[in-house]
């Protein structure tokens, strides 16, 4: 047995060594290759809106294969909801989108169960709401037992209290639950460390089951081991489907479509709103001038001019901190005209800017 | 539930997105009503049918049989959860049991700890009833407000296992007549401060939570009757993970009211006591009044789990020697929990059940063991057996039935045997600090035991005059492995520990006659030995006495030897095993441990292989643009360095992807070239923005994997690589 296990930790070791070498023999790669000078802009893009357009008509490769790979998932369909039944939680992880199969999943095997998703590829996710959908949808079942209404769960409740309530909610049946699914528990909206930690108190309530899928390659690292172990108690699954991420991949920018305008229009729009009235007024007033005079830049003393007038600024002074403010967030730049005046002007389609402005108004 | 088809499913992952998926959630559906009597609904149903069924028509049957067989499979693991609940429920007290045992006295000391520290503030004097219910804090001259506190050294880096037993120590002190709040060093955050901390602990004392919280409602509800004359007792269990200024804060407030709020504060540290020295600063020390209490022993606690799950079986439920090797493994080698042993466990108990459909019947075993007689009798056995719903369905000869029952009941026997060889090695190699998990693992190696039969004969047979040693004869002495090692020690002790080991052996075995006849042997010819030396006189005493306990110490190996030889039989290699013992390693494994790093990797790179495509796996080495996009781009990922320029990336991407294009061309349409490539000019327009497409949603996907990384402003013609070999 020694030998064996002198063999194995040999093995790990090599492995160890494997790993660091593949990494430097990378970085000498780089340094020992000229490092290539393409520069991505000698790529010949087509037009933005083509690409987009391309990009939702894409043909899917090997879709009978695929179909059949996900069928087979069906197969363990009850083992999944045993380990749910026997108090622990799944975890998908393996490429390809798993949102598809994963409510499948639940809309089939899980129907004498409540079920909620939370689409934790979204930027965005209020948790506080959906622990009061949770609360409620708890609570209901309590309810409809026992004919008397509890503490019911309400938006003035802190996150805290909710958790609490959660985890107190008492159920007759301990075969009795709501399913929590989530989709990328890594993703975005979901990604610090706050948020991991009220899921996994979440986890750790009684008559709470979650499913969770992951994509990135280091998702792990959000949870401690009392997280990963007591509180989640994770399931490991390997389910690859090589689905497109169409959805999840809807937030990520086109890596050839440079500047692309709606992701700037966006941008552009939040740090406005974030400045005060009058700076925004005269990004308006510059913008209006672009609109009309789409070739030229704006020379700044008449924006200086234009301002006064209007009362938005006071002095040269002010103007110029706007200035600084806008050019921080790349929304202005100066151009040098040929004859020799510093003009202002905004990096931005006359489209994109109308729409700024019309965000922003 | 019902049997999907391969297009059903398909097309439903095929739909687009809908309304939902961009809502940050929704409920996709609330539960049915219940099946609550499904059961019973289920088995009347099959009986009604068996009666109508004739008249039936045709797909009315179809759909009647999918539903009884969906009651089966309900039925089915119905009973696989029962059973887990029954088994693990069982292995989860014991294990509660065994760790409360282990901390008893620990907890028993502190808790007389507390009582003092009560006793003593009190004698400083109680405030008067005016100066108590004042909402400011009581200083008196003498004792400048001086904190007890106990720093409870866990031993054990990691906290995750010291939660529980927190909060063991919690309820036994409040079943002591203490007041207990547990705080974490969560609630001791920066973003928390000193209010959150203090609204925590009047929710952990008094039940509810105030805004604003205000110390002084806790020394009001402590004057209340019912809380006054107990001590009041706040546990936080990781002071290492606490912000310091918070908790200098925290604690200067309280030892401003020690006097009319006496708290006493227990704090787990993980590294040296040293540690609060690095937290606090000098002048929130001075609070401080330390003593000092020491928990056992991680591996303390990993050797009595081990004993009384493993060794002495508190249910049925086994695992194999693989399995077994590969929790000691991920123990030693990556995670270093107790807890995650423990989960490792349960997780190996759920796939039991959950793949076996004979290991059902432990569940009813151990109830009905818990019922009455101990031991399992072969009835008992036959009972379970007959109660199976694989039973029922084909009945089988009852011959065969009775000699399964034997065959069950002998496995027990010799699992009995078994673990009572085991803890005899264990009681020898406590002497030299051998680990429960180690030789229980190398005792389940059901390899070794053959070649230990073939070693003795093969001894015998070269007679002994090979060698002088007389030990030499036993094969245990020259197995090596632990157990040789247990032997050797055994071989060296002094007298007096040897009697002390025989008398442990005896507790022991004495439940189990066939070895403890063999014991009684041992042990009467080594009093005999002993009776021997002591009548010798005090001259020749040192020589013969040697020689003596040698002779001693010769038979305890031989009775050792033995007892490895003919008992030491792990139950992983006898008939019907199955239905105790876990052995699937790789599934454990894989359901334990998820490696997304690695796998995430390899679905990547050996796409082919998990979809069993034809086209892909044709022509050895060479990328097809038949492969998946982004299988395409990550292998050819792997020949850049750590940065990957973008546009060469998409011009090889190009390359292959226009490659069968081509060649397709040439072979179906065999036209002149410059047809050819006019043909290939006219969609050219319409391929390039697809494969500039594709390429993006490439490069998306690996970024969702987290395996490249984005250009940066520095450089933006590059993406880096974020993973290096799998």
């Amino acid at each position: 047995m020694n030998d064996n296990e002198n063999w194995e930790e040999e093995e790990e070791e090599e492995e160890d060594l494997e790993f660091s070498r593949n990494y430097f023999l990378a970085k000498e790669l780089t340094s020992s290759v000229k490092k290539s000078k393409h520069k991505i802009t000698d790529i010949d893009v087509v037009d933005e809106q083509e690409l987009r357009e391309a990009s939702l008509h894409i043909q899917p490769k090997h879709e009978k294969e695929i179909a059949v790979l996900i069928d087979s998932y069906a197969a363990v369909y009850p083992e999944w909801l045993l380990s749910l039944r026997c108090g622990f939680a799944l975890l998908m992880y393996g490429f390809g989108s798993k949102k598809a199969l994963i409510e499948d999943f639940a809309s089939k095997t899980l129907t004498e169960y409540s079920v909620v998703v939370i689409n934790g590829y979204l930027q965005t996710i209020n948790l506080k709401q959906v622990l009061i959908a949770l609360a409620e949808l708890l609570c209901d079942q309590v309810k409809a037992k026992r004919k008397v209404s509890g503490r019911q769960p309400s938006s003035t409740q802190s996150i805290e209290d909710l958790l609490t309530l959660l985890y107190e909610v008492e159920v007759e049946d301990s075969d009795s639950f709501v399913c929590v699914v989530i989709h990328n528990i890594d993703g975005p909206g979901l990604r610090d460390s706050e948020t991991q930690q009220y899921l996994a108190r979440l986890a750790s309530c009684t008559h709470i089951r979650i499913v969770a899928s992951i994509d990135h390659v280091n998702a792990p690292l959000f949870w401690d081991k009392n997280m990963a172990h007591t509180q989640f108690n994770w399931c490991w699954h390997h389910v690859p489907t090589f689905s497109p991420y169409k959805i999840e991949g809807m937030f990520y920018p086109l890596i050839l479509a440079h500047g692309s305008a709606s992701q700037s229009v966006k941008t552009a729009a939040i740090v406005l709103q974030s400045l005060t009235p009058n700076a925004q007024s005269v990004f308006k007033v510059l913008a209006e001038y672009q609109i009309s005079h789409p070739d030229e830049g704006m020379p700044i003393s008449d924006l200086y001019s234009v301002c006064r007038e209007r009362f938005l600024v006071s002095s040269q002074v002010t103007l110029n901190s706007h200035l600084t403010e806008f050019k921080d967030h790349e929304l202005v730049k100066t151009k040098r005209h040929s004859d020799g005046q510093d003009c202002l002007h905004i990096p931005l389609t006359t489209e994109a800017l109308q729409k700024v402005l019309l965000e922003i108004s | 539930m019902a049997p999907s088809s391969p297009s059903n499913t398909a097309s439903q992952l095929s739909s687009t997105a809908t309304e939902n998926d961009l809502q940050p959630f929704f409920v996709l559906h609330k539960a049915s009503p219940r099946r609550k009597d499904r059961t019973s609904a289920g088995q009347g149903k099959s009986r009604k049918r068996n009666k109508l069924s004739p008249r039936l028509p045709h797909s009315a049957k179809k759909q009647e049989e999918s539903t009884d067989e969906e009651c089966d499979r309900y039925l089915c693991q119905q009973q696989q959860i029962e059973a887990f609940d029954i088994v693990w429920t069982k292995i989860e007290s014991t294990i509660k049991d065994v760790l409360r045992e282990l901390n008893a006295s620990v907890f028993n000391i502190i808790q007389k700890w507390v009582q003092e520290c009560f006793n003593t503030t009190r004698l400083v004097g109680e405030p008067s009833i005016s100066v108590a219910t004042r909402s400011f804090p009581v200083l008196s001259n003498t004792t400048p407000g001086k904190l007890y506190s106990a720093l409870v050294v866990t031993r054990n880096i990691e906290f995750v296992d010291d939660i529980m037993t927190f909060e063991e120590l919690g309820i036994f002190l409040k079943s002591h007549g203490c007041h207990v709040a547990m705080l974490s060093s969560m609630e001791f955050s920066l973003k928390n401060g000193i209010a959150g901390c203090l609204k925590a602990l009047l929710r952990e004392f008094l039940g509810n939570s105030f805004d604003p919280a205000d110390i002084s409602a806790l020394a009001s509800w402590y004057r209340e009757q019912e809380n006054y004359n107990k001590p009041l007792v706040l546990i936080v269990n990781d002071l290492e993970r606490c912000c310091g200024s918070v908790l200098t804060e925290f604690i200067l407030m309280l030892s401003e009211w020690v006097i009319k709020v006496p708290i006493f504060l227990i704090f787990g540290v993980a590294t040296t006591v040293d540690a609060p020295r690095n937290i606090f600063p000098s002048h929130a020390l001075e609070c401080f009044c330390p003593s000092m209490f020491m928990l056992v022993t991680p591996a303390e606690r990993m050797d009595a789990i081990v004993e009384a799950i493993l060794v002495k079986h508190c249910t049925t439920f086994n695992i194999g020697h693989k399995v077994a090797q590969l929790l000691r493994n991920y123990f030693i080698n990556q995670d270093g929990t107790v807890t995650s042993f423990i989960r490792a466990l349960k997780v190996a108990c759920l796939l039991h059940f959950s793949m076996e459909p004979l290991s059902l019947i432990q569940g009813r075993i151990l109830v009905e063991d818990q019922e009455g007689s101990s031991g399992l009798s072969p009835e008992t056995l036959l009972k379970c057996m007959h109660e199976l719903p694989s039973h029922a369905r084909n009945i089988m000869v009852d011959q065969t039935n009775e000699s399964m029952a034997e065959g069950l009941s002998e496995l027990v026997t010799v699992q009995k045997l078994w673990s009572t060889v085991v803890l005899c090695l264990y009681e020898a190699g406590k002497y030299s600090r051998v680990q429960l998990l180690d030789l229980f693992c190398e005792s389940l190696n059901h390899v070794l035991y053959p070649s230990r039969d073939s070693v003795m004969s093969d001894e015998k047979d070269h007679g002994l005059s090979s060698t002088n040693d007389p030990f030499q004869q036993y094969s245990i002495m020259q197995s090596g492995g632990l157990i040789c090692q247990i032997a050797r020690r055994v071989r060296d002790l002094p007298p007096g520990k040897l009697d002390q080991l025989i008398e442990s052996w005896d507790k022991i075995t004495a439940d189990i006659s066939e070895i403890h006849e063999k014991l009684k042997i041992l042990q009467s010819s080594v009093r005999c030995q002993d009776g021997k030396s002591s009548r010798r006189s005090s001259k020749d005493i040192n020589k013969r006495c040697d020689k003596d306990s040698r002779m001693s110490n010769l038979q305890a190996i031989a009775f050792l030897d033995d007892l490895v030889r003919n008992y030491l039989r792990p139950i992983e290699g006898m008939p019907f095993n199955e239905i105790f013992c876990f052995k699937n390693v790789e599934k454990l494994q894989s359901v334990l441990i998820g490696d997304p790093r690695r796998r995430i990797q390899v679905d990547l790179l050996e796409f082919h292989n998990i979809l069993c495509c034809s086209c892909c796996n044709k022509s050895g080495k060479g990328l097809l643009p038949s492969r998946h996009d982004s299988s395409i781009m990550y292998s050819l990922a792997q020949e850049h360095g750590d940065l990957i320029n973008l546009h060469d990336w998409f011009q090889s991407f190009r390359t292959i992807v226009l490659q069968n294009t081509n060649k397709r061309k040439q072979k179906s349409k065999q036209t002149p070239l410059s047809k050819k490539r006019k043909e290939m000019n006219g969609s050219a327009d319409q391929n390039e923005a697809s494969i500039q497409a594709r390429f993006c949603r490439g490069i998306t996907e690996l970024q969702i994997t987290g395996l490249v990384r984005m250009p940066s402003k520095r450089r933006p013609d590059f993406v880096q690589r974020i993973a290096f070999g799998i």
